[in-house]
């Protein structure tokens, strides 16, 4: 996988890499023997995923970062099924950065997004846990006697035997490192604790205050930092004090500047009195940082034969003459991803006779593979070793994406490095809202033919802000069509193109992703189609499903449904997902307020996931993805004025509060027992948002709605 | 590494020198009056030296003290992520100044579970698995709390209480709430 980190101090996934790391053939990474330990310390793990407590607390350690998609727990349950644990017994915790034993199977890359960490681990942590239960059973038997086949593993982390008795794993971890890699395992078979509503395992922490957020991690000795950008998005300081009043230090970093103080409100304080007393080197070229012209260009792109870069990434049959009863642009911002935590990384840098010997970082992340290169990355450290640099993954307060990039860890490092002390670098709310890496913009152009059976025709553009071109990798993105590629709907004459819109704009990825825009353009295409023709929503869509079995199965499930029945179907709106290697299906009703605006009433989605891990998660995911794509689609955008971010803190980026929230049901198909792996559900929940309630507001008020938000410029309702 | 922690296993090495109450030194030129503040916090005598007691109750818990379950979520009152009781009302400590609180009866998520209104709503939110990144969770049990507490009901408390979550729990939220009742 390439990830670089390059101008912007953006990453840059190359999707396809990433995608087809998860149909690589997946193989268990670790050779299941104790870590090294000096020869005082008891033995006490199972390989490099499971730990074994004196207490008989079974922890698994997993490179997977939880952000509150329930990751940790779901993974532990996989662990804790072929172990035969009892739930109580079992935790989770973060790895250290080890990529070769750590990272995604198949990849060696250590990061979290994309949906991949159920899917990715499923087989190859069953397979680690399986084989460590038969080592266990062989460790048995070499620590109290008999032969492993005489050994079983009981309920509650126990091992059996019919003249020894019962013992515990514990009794057992010293003769470990004398058993042998089995070549093959048989999985336990049972359901105990997988397909199960068990209680995740971080919830207890998160309601008594006692959770270690990146933010929350204090360190003997620290010091407190935060920054300012420059007010034009990518602009470089070329002046600042070298003091403050009240500070205990001013440091340069290039692309912001540091102030570190004695508490994190000082620090945000002075550095945002600095803001006068700082010249900045503005970016070079202000129209591709500015909406109004970013705008006009995507038409002009639109409207042009063969706009510059122009690919088409998928084609069948020839469309072109067969067009003509749709013809529709569809259009959404740049969004921002507003993680309840802002940025944040702490940072302690230890030298020895002048020389950085070791550096160790405590952050919310989702790409750990990427920092040991970005601490290398600071003037003086580039010799440091892996083993030099420790990172201690936290908590994320929400990650959606930012949290993957670099740019607040490398700022961390250097402020560290600068001021000799432990530091804690904490972004105020309007520094992160201004300096994000957003969600592209995007400019789609639909046209479809099309009867009563179907869409015989389509012919799909997208013009998007692009992160692969931005960063001139490659110009391909494949990621900037997820959603319009590889519909599962029966449409033989196609063509998907995709060219990138030039801007200046730092992109970053956000929850879904493409799905995140194209499913927008394609479902409510689709429901154009459907209503010009006169048909049923659902019915239309079965109709080009007939070789999609699940999809068909879904849908269908989806009519029946008393969530979707009860709906008033006047102002219900239904889209559809295949994507992250789940399906999912969507209907809203909406009512309108007495200003106008949209409110989501009612929300029932189907999901099929393939294998469940827990469905309390699931049903989570899909509650959590209708809020964050309500706000989404109903208020946000992101909008730069010659490179002025338009947007202070959630004063003018309106999310949802309790009293909007809509009554939600969700219904989870499960999958053929003997076929399915598990499906993403982290970012599946989001796609079908935006275009659901704009069906449901087509058929209200009569009119298509096809520019995102619905209600540009709203502001937070009173609190 | 722990994920985890007893509150207020670390604190912060806060360099500062204690002076008498209401002494000022010069610091660039400047006045800046150093002073002792005190108060009950979760049920104990609190006092706390500061720079300036113009600083936010949000940031002397965190920073100073080291009680870390308060959380910054925006600074300016929205998204009540920084919650917390002052003298038996639910208030935003991003901006309620340390000098505004002398004297007063502070509770913070660390102290909820010791009155048994506030261990309910947390066997509630465990029961209905309420929490997903969980940043946003101590204020929004602050505020569920300072209005059950103040005796509102719990249909009014669930559609009433403003924060902000961005992963969305909110149906959850609603139903723990509205679950108290028939939690012991």
């Amino acid at each position: 996988m390439r990830a670089t980190s390059a101008k912007h101090n953006s990453l840059v996934l190359d999707r396809r890499s990433f995608l087809a790391g998860a149909a690589a053939t997946l193989f268990v990474p670790v050779t299941l023997t104790v870590t090294a330990r000096s020869a005082a310390a008891a033995a006490t793990g199972v390989g490099a995923y499971i730990r074994v407590g004196d207490d008989n607390t079974v922890t698994l350690i997993t490179g997977q970062t939880e952000m509150g998609q329930g990751i940790g727990s779901g993974l532990a349950q996989i662990m804790a099924e072929e172990l035969m644990l009892d739930w109580a017994q079992v935790r989770f915790e973060h790895a250290p950065v080890l990529p070769a034993t750590y990272g995604l199977p198949g990849w060696g890359v250590q990061l979290t997004g994309g949906s991949t960490s159920t899917m990715m681990w499923y087989t190859p942590l069953r397979t680690a846990s399986a084989k460590a239960a038969q080592r266990l059973r062989a460790a048995a038997a070499l620590t109290h006697g008999g032969t492993q086949d005489q050994w079983s593993l009981a309920v509650g982390g126990k091992l059996t035997h019919p003249t020894y008795g019962q013992k515990t794993f514990a009794s057992v971890l010293g003769q470990i490192a004398n058993t042998s890699e089995p070549a093959s395992v048989s999985f336990a078979g049972t359901k105990r604790i997988v397909g199960q509503p068990v209680r995740r395992l971080d919830l207890a922490g998160k309601v008594d205050g006692s959770a270690v957020f990146g933010m929350d991690v204090m360190v003997p000795g620290m010091v407190f930092a935060s920054v300012i950008h420059c007010p034009t998005i990518t602009g470089k300081v070329k002046s600042c004090p070298t003091t403050a009043s009240g500070a205990l230090a001013v440091v340069n970093l290039g692309d912001a500047v540091a102030v570190v103080a004695k508490n994190t409100w000082l620090a945000m304080r002075i550095a945002q009195s600095l803001q006068s007393k700082v010249t900045w080197s503005l970016p070079a070229n202000p129209a591709l940082l500015d909406s109004t012209a970013l705008a006009t260009t995507a038409q002009a792109l639109q409207d042009q034969a063969t706009p510059p870069n122009l690919k088409a990434y998928e084609s069948a049959g020839v469309p072109d003459d067969k067009l003509g009863l749709l013809d529709a642009t569809y259009k959404t911002p740049f969004l921002a991803h507003a993680c309840m935590e802002v940025l944040n990384a702490t940072v302690s840098v230890t030298r020895t006779n002048g020389t950085v010997t070791f550096v160790e970082l405590w952050l919310p992340t989702q790409g750990q593979s990427f920092i040991p290169a970005t601490v290398r990355s600071v003037p003086g450290l580039s010799t440091l070793t892996d083993a030099q640099i420790k990172v201690n993954s936290m908590l994320c307060g929400g990650g959606f994406g930012r949290k993957i990039e670099q740019d607040y860890v490398l700022q961390a490092v250097k402020i560290a490095a600068a001021v000799g002390k432990p530091v804690k670098l904490t972004w105020s709310r309007p520094q992160d809202f201004k300096n994000d890496k957003y969600r592209p913009c995007a400019s789609m152009h639909v046209r479809m033919g099309a009867d009563a059976n179907g869409i015989k025709a389509m012919v799909y553009r997208n013009i998007s802000a692009s992160i692969n071109f931005q960063h001139g990798s490659n110009p391909e993105d494949t990621g900037a069509v997820a959603g319009a590629v590889k519909l599962p709907y029966s449409i033989a004459n196609r063509r998907i193109e995709f060219a990138p819109l030039p801007t200046g704009v730092p992109l970053g990825y956000w929850r879904s992703v493409g799905e995140s825009y194209n499913t927008f353009a394609v479902e409510s295409a689709i429901d154009e189609l459907a209503l010009k023709l006169g048909q049923d929503p659902i019915d239309y869509r079965l109709r080009m499903l007939t070789n999609d079995q699940r999809a068909t199965r879904l849908l269908q499930t989806l009519k029946a449904a008393p969530g979707y029945t009860s709906m008033n179907a006047a102002r219900r709106g239904v889209a559809f997902l295949k994507g992250f290697n789940s399906y999912v299906a969507l209907a809203v009703e909406i009512a309108l307020d007495t200003a106008g605006m949209i409110k989501v009433t009612k929300a029932h989605y189907v999901i099929d996931c393939g294998v469940v891990i827990n469905p309390n998660a699931v049903e989570a995911q899909m509650q959590g993805g209708l809020v964050h794509g309500i706000y989404s689609a109903l208020y946000n955008r992101v909008t730069f004025v010659n490179g002025v971010p338009q947007v202070q803190n959630f004063s003018n980026y309106r999310v949802l509060r309790p009293r909007d929230m809509p009554q939600v049901s969700v219904s989870i198909l499960e999958g053929d027992p003997t076929t399915a792996m598990p499906g993403g559900i982290g970012e599946a929940g989001v796609p079908c948002v935006a275009p659901a309630i704009a069906n449901a507001y087509h058929r209200l008020r009569g009119t298509r709605v096809r520019e995102l938000p619905f209600h540009p410029g709203a502001t937070m309702s009173e609190g | 590494m722990i994920l985890f922690r007893t509150p207020l296993a670390f604190l912060p090495d806060t360099s500062q020198q204690p002076v008498p109450s209401g002494a000022s030194r010069k610091r660039e030129g400047k006045d800046i009056a150093m002073a002792q503040v005190s108060f009950i916090l979760n049920g104990s005598a609190k006092t706390v030296t500061v720079d300036s007691i113009k600083t936010p109750l949000l940031w002397v818990l965190r920073d100073v003290i080291g009680l870390t379950g308060t959380k910054y979520g925006c600074g300016v009152e929205i998204c009540g992520a920084c919650t917390v009781m002052v003298n038996g009302r639910p208030e935003k400590s991003c901006d309620t100044t340390i000098g505004e609180v002398a004297g007063a009866n502070i509770m913070t998520i660390e102290g909820l579970k010791s009155d048994p209104l506030g261990a309910r709503l947390q066997k509630a939110w465990l029961q209905y698995q309420v929490p997903q990144c969980g940043f946003c969770q101590s204020g929004m049990l602050m505020a569920a709390y300072g209005r059950l507490k103040a005796g509102e009901s719990v249909s009014s408390t669930a559609n009433g209480i403003p924060n902000l979550c961005q992963c969305g729990t909110f149906q959850r939220v609603k139903d723990a709430i509205m679950a108290i009742p028939t939690i012991a």
